[in-house]
């Protein structure tokens, strides 16, 4: 093959390379669930970082006082939650003292998982029907038919 | 003198003549049928014209019994289920639009009692807006001033859909007792717009959308008067620059799909009513479908919803990485709703069943879309008048009465004919077969008629199906009434009650057939 071919070909195959590489990495596309080699030092359930740019810290788990407003700079990495309640808040140390977060402004890890969310209508009725996974469907009772 | 003896003819005075009134009564009340018949056959085109009209004009105009009323909607539902909704209605609106529901599991597993403190609304709300919506709709009345240390929490997350350019909409409430505000005003004082949420049900089944509704707060009336109802206020600011929204003189007809979105076929399923599990993607073959839609219209409808549905569970575990959940929040416009046994709002739609009143909201807005704001309305404008669907629908069934007419004057004209002849007698059978024949020919000529008016009414003006439909029940009523010769002979009485001449002889031409 002549050298100018290769010098064509060459380059766009490293792009591709690069781009799939990248795309399975989650650096492109929606995605920006933390990956299973964030923190990996830490065991149990974690929360990584912060993922919006302020964070609110409560003092109880109902959100109902807020204590403080932390930059995502200043939010530590990789801490371990201390605590969960019902309602999906998590009690996280920080510098020492045991706040509560709201889930949606941080990215964290649990180790067992969550439970997967389920529906199955029955005449205007829901029932709820556990699985072992999280994620929308994942762990959901199959069914007959197309999915 | 027996009564055998014959009488002399001069002793019996001649019977006097009825007057005129006493021999009209007297036709009223013992009519000569071979007089009537033949009267019949000469009935004019205009008599013929004019009292399918008034058949017409009664029926469509005045409802009796509900029956036109009751063929549209019972046709729009048909329509929903067999063939709109299945095979024409696109799926563009559907892309675009979805629902957050809060719903008994949601309670339950978060052990969060009802109401919510507008703290958690904030948290859901704020989680929403971190995968960047078109614009949020809470469906949620916040009316009663009770005590929240939250609420700042609330004021705070409108901040921040403005801050971020998202729009945000709250709704307010409706039929309050005097006095009372539809949305508490530490809330109205933001500025955020607050819609009317009302929702019009007929015969307890949402098929319509309102386009006009009640002045809240922070919308800007329309200018001529009267604000426009949620989705059509929310298509106005989000599409309006893509799809300029057209004047809207009456209420939305909407449709209602049936496919619902793949998603929601990853975590929800039906039961069916054998009480087995199925998938919320309905793969029922089409002639199953067109059987059970007219057979067994409930096995057919769908629970899924149509439109795509994120679990607010999801969104207060801060799952707004999922991609199915970005994917039904990104550059969507998201509706904010609640399925709750303690807080009924609930709609019946044709193709679902009973299902929460937000997928209502949801739907008008995804018509609005595929539709590219050329919704299908229940009237239509002619040249800048607005015609209400029953004057619509009695213009359009005259030109079905005139080529009926038509050709049943010329079959009168061919039987007279016919009858001329001597020595042309057919078959029993054959007669038999050519009266079946005709009979049906001639229903689905009038069937095809009116259809082809109807859809050209839907193409040029888009009124729906529903306001139209009625045209093609009347149209086949009027051709089973000209196979009978209802105008006929009604005419053939009419006239020999006040005429009461002998049968008037036949044409020359057709003496000498």
């Amino acid at each position: 093959m002549k050298p100018i071919l290769w010098a064509t070909i060459l380059p766009g195959l490293f792009a591709l390379t690069l781009a799939a590489t990248s795309a399975q990495a989650g650096l492109f596309g929606s995605s920006s669930s933390p990956s299973s080699d964030a923190c990996s030092g830490s065991a149990g359930d974690t929360i990584i970082a912060a993922r919006t740019d302020q964070v609110d810290l409560y003092a109880d788990p109902q959100a109902t006082r807020k204590v403080q407003t932390l930059d995502k700079s200043k939010f530590p990495t990789c801490t371990p939650i201390t605590g969960r309640w019902p309602n999906a808040m998590l009690q996280v140390s920080v510098g020492g003292t045991k706040y509560w977060v709201e889930p949606h402004m941080v990215k964290y890890r649990l180790a067992k998982g969550a439970q997967p969310v389920c529906r199955n209508l029955a005449m205007g009725t829901n029932e709820v029907k556990a699985g072992a996974t999280r994620g929308l469907g994942e762990g959901c009772p199959k069914t007959g038919g197309s999915h | 003198m027996s009564d055998d003896e014959p009488q002399p003819e001069q002793s019996v005075p001649p019977p006097a003549k009825p007057g005129p009134v006493r021999r009209v009564i007297s036709r009223v009340r013992r009519p000569d049928r071979v007089h009537m018949a033949v009267l019949s056959q000469r009935v004019p085109y205009w008599f013929v014209a004019a009292f399918l009209f008034a058949f017409s004009v009664v029926q469509i105009e005045l409802n009796p019994f509900g029956f036109s009323d009751l063929t549209q909607r019972y046709t729009q539902d048909i329509a929903d289920l067999l063939i709109t909704g299945p095979y024409f209605y696109g799926t563009e609106g559907r892309d675009k639009v979805s629902v957050a529901l809060v719903d008994e599991d949601t309670l339950h597993s978060t052990q969060q009692p009802w109401p919510w403190d507008f703290g958690t609304h904030a948290r859901v709300l704020d989680a929403i807006l971190l995968d960047r919506p078109r614009a949020v709709v809470v469906d949620f009345l916040f009316v009663d001033p009770r005590p929240d240390p939250t609420l700042p929490q609330i004021l705070q997350t409108i901040a921040d859909y403005r801050k971020a350019g998202v729009p945000l909409y709250f709704e307010g409430g409706i039929l309050l007792p005097y006095g009372e505000v539809p949305i508490r005003s530490e809330i109205a004082r933001t500025g955020v717009p607050v819609l009317d949420p009302s929702i019009p049900v007929y015969n307890g089944v949402s098929r319509q959308y309102y386009v006009k509704a009640k002045c809240m707060s922070g919308v800007r009336p329309q200018p001529g008067g009267g604000c426009l109802s949620a989705a059509v206020q929310v298509f106005h600011d989000v599409y309006g620059g893509k799809y300029p929204l057209e004047p809207l003189n009456g209420d939305l007809e909407l449709t209602w799909g049936t496919k619902s979105d793949p998603i929601n076929a990853k975590w929800m399923t039906r039961t069916d009513e054998n009480g087995a599990r199925a998938s919320c993607l309905d793969t029922t073959p089409p002639l199953k479908r067109i059987y059970l839609a007219f057979f067994d219209t409930s096995s057919v409808q769908n629970l899924c919803p149509y439109t795509g549905e994120i679990p607010v569970q999801s969104l207060l575990s801060g799952d707004v990485d999922d991609p199915d959940v970005v994917k039904l929040v990104r550059d969507r416009v998201v509706f904010y709703g609640g399925s709750l046994e303690g807080a009924q709002d609930k709609s019946y739609s044709p193709v679902n069943g009973l299902i929460p009143s937000v997928f209502v909201h949801a739907m008008a807005m995804d018509n609005l879309i595929t539709y590219h704001g050329r919704p299908q309305q229940n009237v239509m404008t002619v040249a800048g008048t607005v015609l209400s669907n029953n004057p619509a629908q009695i213009a359009a069934i005259i030109p079905v009465i005139l080529v009926l007419t038509w050709l049943h004057m010329q079959r009168l004209r061919r039987r007279r004919r016919m009858a001329a002849r001597e020595g042309h007698a057919r078959s029993a059978t054959f007669e038999y077969f050519l009266d079946k024949t005709i009979e049906k020919v001639w229903h689905w000529l009038a069937f095809g008629l009116a259809l082809g008016v109807g859809l050209l009414l839907t193409l040029a003006s888009g009124l729906s199906v529903a306001n139209w439909v009625e045209v093609v029940f009347v149209s086949v009523e009027l051709a089973a009434m000209l196979l009978v010769g209802l105008p006929d002979s009604v005419w053939g009485y009419l006239h020999h009650v006040a005429a009461g001449q002998e049968p008037p002889e036949p044409p020359a031409g057709e003496q000498a057939a």
